[in-house]
């Protein structure tokens, strides 16, 4: 059983990673408690997608790029490669804006803290042992999270309307309403997560017997993720929406932290920020570089030095050194970036669910473990649903812009 | 030359040249050097159809010509030593013989050799993967001045995996990967999913399967032996040395263990259980039971004719072990001093007595100083009796000091 368990938990617990903790930090600020219905729903929806991760990953014991590839061939292998490597490259700039935010409390520029974490992340991947630092991470991120939980309750927030929203959905027709919904939902449910949790189920060698075990485990990691997140907007609701506070900086979302922490709270929110951007940055990169490299045939993974797997080590390279100098761009605004790179992930999440949905309901591919009717309509009516929510957003967007 | 992804799709037309279909995969029957195609699906609007070999008049990027004008509508069936080019081997992995990999199908380059259209070589280069992606990417590929190595590697050197989309189950031999170095096949298998490897393992002989096994990650060793069924198992942990078998058995969940163990022979059986009794970093742990004694009283050509008939699956027999009557290790005798002696000369005259040994009990580190201090190549292991149970050859000593295999997976994240 414990053996089992993992893939979804860290799949989850990643999920509030830099851009995780702004977005509902945002949210939480701008909204109050009225968006917390989207965190039930990213819940639910976070649940069976990541489900269908992990059943594939037992079912194939290969990744969702190599399984793409192998039947639909290598253009659509490609299509997909492509949105996920532009999916991901965005979610790592929201790391290293994280960075950057976290860092420009203490007044260091984004310039210098943006090239010294690129000088960190590849030390660590270049010593090969990202996998003990990340326990450093998730304490962090564990400390950070509890800190949100404490403050969420000593800020006396309105519990019962609270419960309201979450369960009766206030819905607007305001583009900037619509905008908040995405960026909830592609921070939750990501490509990467998808990529990641298949793997990872995959390369743990799970097999039939493990998949009652590793549905608690993803059910597990989905109710871990929305709690904090859940925990996280209360926490900004009943104190910087309270008081009016517009999060325009990293000090600014800092203030929820307040009733636990005090004067040392922006300390504690940039530790759990960068904390949380480092995790992000252990999994984000390696994910696409592998997907990538798996969709091509690619020799992939740090097991192969530079020489051997030159496009691995490539790609990594790549998303590391693009992602610093972007977010060295002078006066680049970090918080609206990191939030618009959730918007982007949903954007392009919908596309990669339609190639898992399939090869999930594929009996050739799957045997016993294909979707039957019920997690088959679920999975297609929330891959519908993510579908229509962009085509909200741009079509509220367009109409609120004109 | 023609590629597989230049005739997919193309025309099938009569002898008339009226268009019937499209080319939707080739059949080619292994076993030959460069499998020969035997005949083509042509997709019509409406169905999948079958057409052998005999009745296509020619093929080529245009598409293909048939020499009949009259088509039976066959349906086809796929015979076991038959693969589909396309559904089978395009785009999936198949293992690089040469190279010693797994690896990823861009294309399949086909030839005309002794009046058959034969496949000649996969495509594994960059340029195979931008011929498949098509227009823009070539034009934008040259444009830039990109690199575009091509990559080929001979059909003689390949060896295709059962696949996981194929709706049908092939069985291909994997003779090539038989022939393959047991840590390489360790490398390729430990590489492979689950169901890729299955087939493999379903080809290979036990003691090929043994060979490798011995040279897998604990882990992986494991799961392997788990996807078996327990008949096989038993059959490949009676090809594996002793002490790997009962290392291995000692890593299964007491259920899987008991029931491989009952269907093995009794004497492997046996000699797995005993090492089972012992710590697993203990010298009683790390031993073989497969070595060489004999009894002192025997003169030196005695004792070479016993080593013949004795233990021709001894880990080493560079040393000869001597024990008494009831077992007890009185001395040892390197090959080259039993081969040298007198044949009529009593061994117990030219053995050196007193040999180094360690305890069954004895940590798997002082095993390690041992070996390393007396530059051995085995050293003995003696029970509390004195009796010789086991040897510990330099391998599995200095397996403490440098790990077998440098983990070789997904970019772990988070151990597992």
């Amino acid at each position: 059983m414990l053996a089992v368990l993992g893939p979804g938990l860290v799949s989850g617990f990643a999920d509030n990673d830099a851009g995780g903790i702004t977005t509902y930090s945002l949210v939480g600020a701008q909204f109050g408690y009225t968006l917390l219905w989207v965190i039930l729903a990213s819940q639910i929806v976070l649940f069976f997608t990541q489900e269908v991760g992990a059943r594939l990953g037992i079912a194939t014991g290969k990744g969702l790029m190599g399984l793409i590839r192998e039947r639909w061939g290598v253009r659509w292998a490609a299509f997909a490669a492509l949105l996920m490597l532009t999916a991901n490259l965005g979610s790592t700039v929201a790391e290293f804006a994280g960075i950057g935010a976290a860092l420009g409390i203490f007044g260091v520029p984004p310039q210098v803290s943006a090239a010294v974490a690129a000088v960190v992340v590849v030390g660590f991947i270049a010593l090969g042992n990202y996998s003990r630092v990340q326990y450093v991470f998730v304490g962090v991120g564990i400390l950070v999270s509890g800190a949100y939980v404490i403050s969420a309750f000593m800020a006396d927030p309105d519990w019962a309307q609270a419960a309201q929203s979450m369960l009766h959905p206030q819905l607007s027709s305001a583009p900037l309403y619509w905008l908040a919904v995405v960026g909830t939902v592609g921070t939750t449910i990501t490509p990467w997560g998808q990529a990641f949790i298949q793997s990872y189920v995959a390369d743990k060698g799970l097999r039939e017997d493990d998949l009652p075990a590793s549905r608690i485990d993803v059910f597990s990691g989905a109710l871990l993720t929305n709690v904090i997140a859940a925990f996280i907007v209360v926490a900004c609701a009943a104190t910087l929406y309270a008081s009016g506070v517009t999060i325009t900086s990293a000090a600014d979302a800092a203030k929820a932290l307040e009733p636990i922490a005090g004067p040392a709270a922006t300390v504690l929110f940039a530790l759990g920020l960068l904390g949380a951007s480092f995790l992000g940055l252990g999994v984000v990169p390696m994910t696409s570089a592998y997907s990538t490299c798996e969709a091509f045939g690619w020799e992939t993974g740090v097991d192969w030095n530079w020489r051997e797997a030159p496009a691995f080590y490539g790609l990594l390279a790549f998303f590391i050194g693009f992602a610093a100098l972007f977010v060295m761009i002078p006066g680049l605004p970090l918080i609206p970036v990191m939030f618009l790179a959730q918007v982007l992930n949903a954007l392009l999440l919908p596309f990669i669910l339609v190639f898992v949905m399939l090869l999930a309901r594929d009996r050739q591919i799957m045997g016993n473990l294909a979707s039957g009717r019920l997690l088959g309509a679920i999975g297609w009516i929330a891959t519908g649903v993510l579908i229509l929510l962009s085509l909200v957003l741009v079509v509220t967007s367009v109409a609120g812009g004109a | 030359m023609l590629f597989l992804s230049q005739i997919i799709g193309r025309p099938v037309r009569d002898p008339a040249g009226e268009p019937l279909g499209t080319v939707a995969d080739l059949i080619v029957a292994i076993g030959d050097k460069y499998p020969p195609v035997t005949g083509l699906v042509m997709t019509t609007d409406r169905r999948k159809i079958f057409l052998p070999w005999r009745s296509v008049e020619a093929l080529d990027a245009s598409g293909a010509r048939l020499s009949v004008a009259t088509i039976d509508i066959g349906k086809f069936s796929q015979r076991p030593n038959e693969i589909l080019l396309k559904a089978d081997l395009l785009d999936k992995q198949i293992v690089d013989i040469e190279g010693r990999k797994v690896i990823r199908v861009n294309d399949v380059s086909l030839d005309e050799i002794e009046g058959a259209v034969r496949v000649v070589a996969v495509d594994v280069g960059a340029a195979g993967l931008l011929r498949r992606l098509g227009g823009p990417w070539v034009t934008l590929a040259r444009n830039v001045r990109l690199p575009v190595p091509e990559r080929y590697i001979d059909w003689e050197d390949v060896d295709p995996l059962e696949s996981t989309i194929a709706g049908v189950r092939l069985r291909v031999p994997h003779a090539k990967l038989a022939q393959l170095h047991p840590s390489d096949l360790a490398d390729i298998l430990e590489d492979l999913a689950p169901r890729d490897r299955a087939g493999v393992l379903a080809a290979l002989d036990d003691e090929a399967v043994a060979d490798a096994m011995e040279e897998m990650e604990p882990d992986t060793q494991v799961d392997v032996l788990e996807d078996l069924h327990p008949e096989r198992a038993a059959d490949i942990l009676e090809e594996m040395s002793p002490d790997d078998a009962a290392d291995l058995v000692a890593d299964l969940d007491q259920d899987t263990r008991d029931e491989i163990l009952a269907l093995m022979e009794k004497g492997e059986a046996d000699e797995v259980q005993e090492l089972l009794g012992y710590p697993e970093d203990s010298a009683g742990g790390i031993m073989t039971t497969e070595f060489v004694a004999v009894e002192d009283h025997l003169t030196a050509s005695e004792a070479i004719n016993r080593l013949r008939e004795l233990e021709p699956d001894a880990e080493t027999i560079y040393y000869v072990y001597i024990t008494d009557d009831d077992g007890r290790l009185v001395g040892v005798l390197s090959l080259r001093d039993l081969i040298v002696a007198a044949p009529d000369t009593p061994i117990r005259d030219v053995m050196i007595r007193e040999p180094v040994a360690v305890s069954v009990t004895a940590d798997q580190a002082d095993v390690a100083e041992v070996v390393a201090h007396y530059n051995l190549l085995a050293v003995p292991v003696v029970d509390e009796q004195g009796l010789l149970a086991g040897i510990v050859t330099v391998d599995d000593a200095l397996d403490t000091v440098i790990p077998t295999a440098w983990k070789k997976r997904l970019p772990r994240v988070f151990g597992r």
